[in-house]
């Protein structure tokens, strides 16, 4: 019976992914659009803080304190160019319908019917499959030490976790997740910037550095070798809904607490991208 | 010179002591804060509502919801602001974060906390922590600052993503476009249900 419903699912993610790339593909003309102004390190009096009562009248005392916050936030604000805003919000709102009415409604039905044991078996599976890429990049990251630990965890887990399937390795606190090294986060450590944000189709935010480091990778992930090539999209399709099904919630919790979602979820990707970036 | 030699050792051990113990306050103070909130969530005799009331009783006082305030707006905008301008914006934005806050309550599934080593910058501590559930974790970084009365969160991290960034960035780009009636009003009318 799950196997049936299992292989209904497949075929409608297939179907799927074949409209998606069919005709999400219309590329609009990146329309230019000043890249959003950086705020001037204005010298500007900022009121101080006092506990009752929102606001007082600037005094002297707390602007050093002031401006030891607002340093960090002036630091951290990441920006990035958005010269193709309106291809961005298109595909947006694709993206976010796609979520809500295709990809949302699937990992809940496909969590109802599969045990947590067989998600993460497939998680697993799809987390060793990834290995080449997180290895080459530790590798060109001169992180020696994490490659090493890769490699091993690999090998653990292709053979006593029976191909990636159980994550054996893991009981070994010297081989403990590290951080997802991929091609985007090498680029940024060789010095290069985001250049612009692009939001793709289906694949959501990205920026001009981490879209050439995701083609890159392509290479070293063996299910891009898969062919035909509907049976790449559909495994690609199980792993994006088994993923999604750990992660109901989050998406719509950001959305939420955002005043304008767009603007939200790119400064969101950015910083996110950034913290891994120095890890 | 081997006196100042010595009582700079001292001084050194001294301010080291302090320093760890500033540290310990407020991680201290944000695990038994965190801890109550999570054993309220954890019971299963209490209506949800009841639960919202008695754990933002306990996690509002750690906020400093007005510096939270201040530094979403940043200091580019906030200078410009009227008084009534910057009471309406403050209202209006804590109003927000609670609500989302609070919402956020119910999804509350048996998570643990693990607390880590704090680290301190000045005034600032900041206390990171790992979220774990039975099947992910995420990891959350509190960022707390000296106040004239004790430790307060002014910003929280999550995944590396700044709740304060994140909210400049939109007041920013809305700000940069419009004005701050235009701010205010998408504050009061949220429309991403």
């Amino acid at each position: 019976m799950v196997k049936k419903q299992f292989f209904y699912l497949l075929t409608t993610l297939f179907v799927l992914m074949l409209l998606l790339t069919g005709c999400a593909h219309k590329p609009k003309g990146p329309l230019n659009e000043a890249p959003q102004d950086v705020a001037k390190d204005q010298r500007a009096k900022t009121a101080p803080e006092k506990d009752d009562g929102p606001v007082s009248p600037p005094g002297a005392a707390d602007n050093k304190q002031d401006e030891f916050f607002e340093e960090e936030f002036e630091t951290q604000r990441v920006q990035v160019a958005d010269p193709l805003y309106i291809w961005n919000k298109g595909m947006y709102y694709i993206n976010d319908k796609l979520y809500f009415w295709v990809l949302k409604p699937l990992a809940r039905g496909y969590r109802a019917i599969t045990p947590d044991v067989f998600r993460n078996c497939v998680r697993n599976f799809f987390h060793n499959l990834t290995t080449p890429i997180r290895f080459v990049n530790c590798l060109l990251q001169g992180k020696g030490n994490e490659a090493a630990s890769e490699l091993t965890k690999f090998f653990i887990n292709t053979t006593i976790g029976v191909l990636g399937l159980g994550d054996p390795a893991s009981q070994y606190p010297q081989l403990a997740a590290r951080d997802d090294e991929d091609l985007g986060q090498t680029f940024a450590k060789y010095g290069i910037g985001n250049g612009f944000y692009i939001v793709w189709p289906v694949l959501g935010p990205s920026t001009l550095r981490d879209s050439v480091g995701m083609f890159g990778d392509a290479f070293l992930y063996p299910i891009n070798y898969v062919t035909p090539l509907e049976a790449e999209l559909a495994i690609r399709g199980v792993d994006r809904v088994n993923q999604t099904s750990f992660h109901i919630g989050e998406y719509e919790a950001l959305k939420e607490a955002s005043i304008d979602p767009y603007v939200a979820i790119r400064n969101s990707y950015l910083q996110y991208r950034e913290k891994k970036i120095k890890q | 010179m081997r006196k100042i030699l010595c009582i700079a050792v001292v001084l050194l051990l001294i301010s080291q002591v302090s320093w760890s113990d500033d540290r310990n306050a407020a991680k201290e103070l944000l695990v038994t804060n965190i801890e109550s909130a999570l054993s309220i969530l954890q019971k299963k005799d209490l209506v949800q509502q009841e639960k919202n009331k008695q754990v933002t009783a306990i996690v509002e006082p750690l906020f400093d919801f007005n510096l939270m305030a201040k530094l979403a707006l940043g200091r580019k905008y906030w200078p410009e602001l009227s008084e009534k301008n910057r009471k309406k914006f403050v209202d209006l934005f804590v109003k927000r974060l609670k609500a989302t806050y609070v919402e956020k309550l119910s999804l509350y599934t048996n998570e643990k906390v693990i607390y880590g080593a704090p680290v301190q910058n000045g005034i600032k501590i900041l206390v990171p922590t790992k979220v774990v559930s039975k099947d992910k974790n995420y990891s959350m970084l509190y960022k707390l600052y000296k106040s004239s009365n004790g430790y307060r969160i002014y910003d929280v991290e999550i995944e590396g993503v700044s709740l304060i960034s994140t909210y400049r960035s939109q007041f920013n780009d809305i700000l940069n476009k419009g004005t701050i009636d235009d701010l205010l009003a998408k504050l009061e009318k949220p429309e991403n249900k």
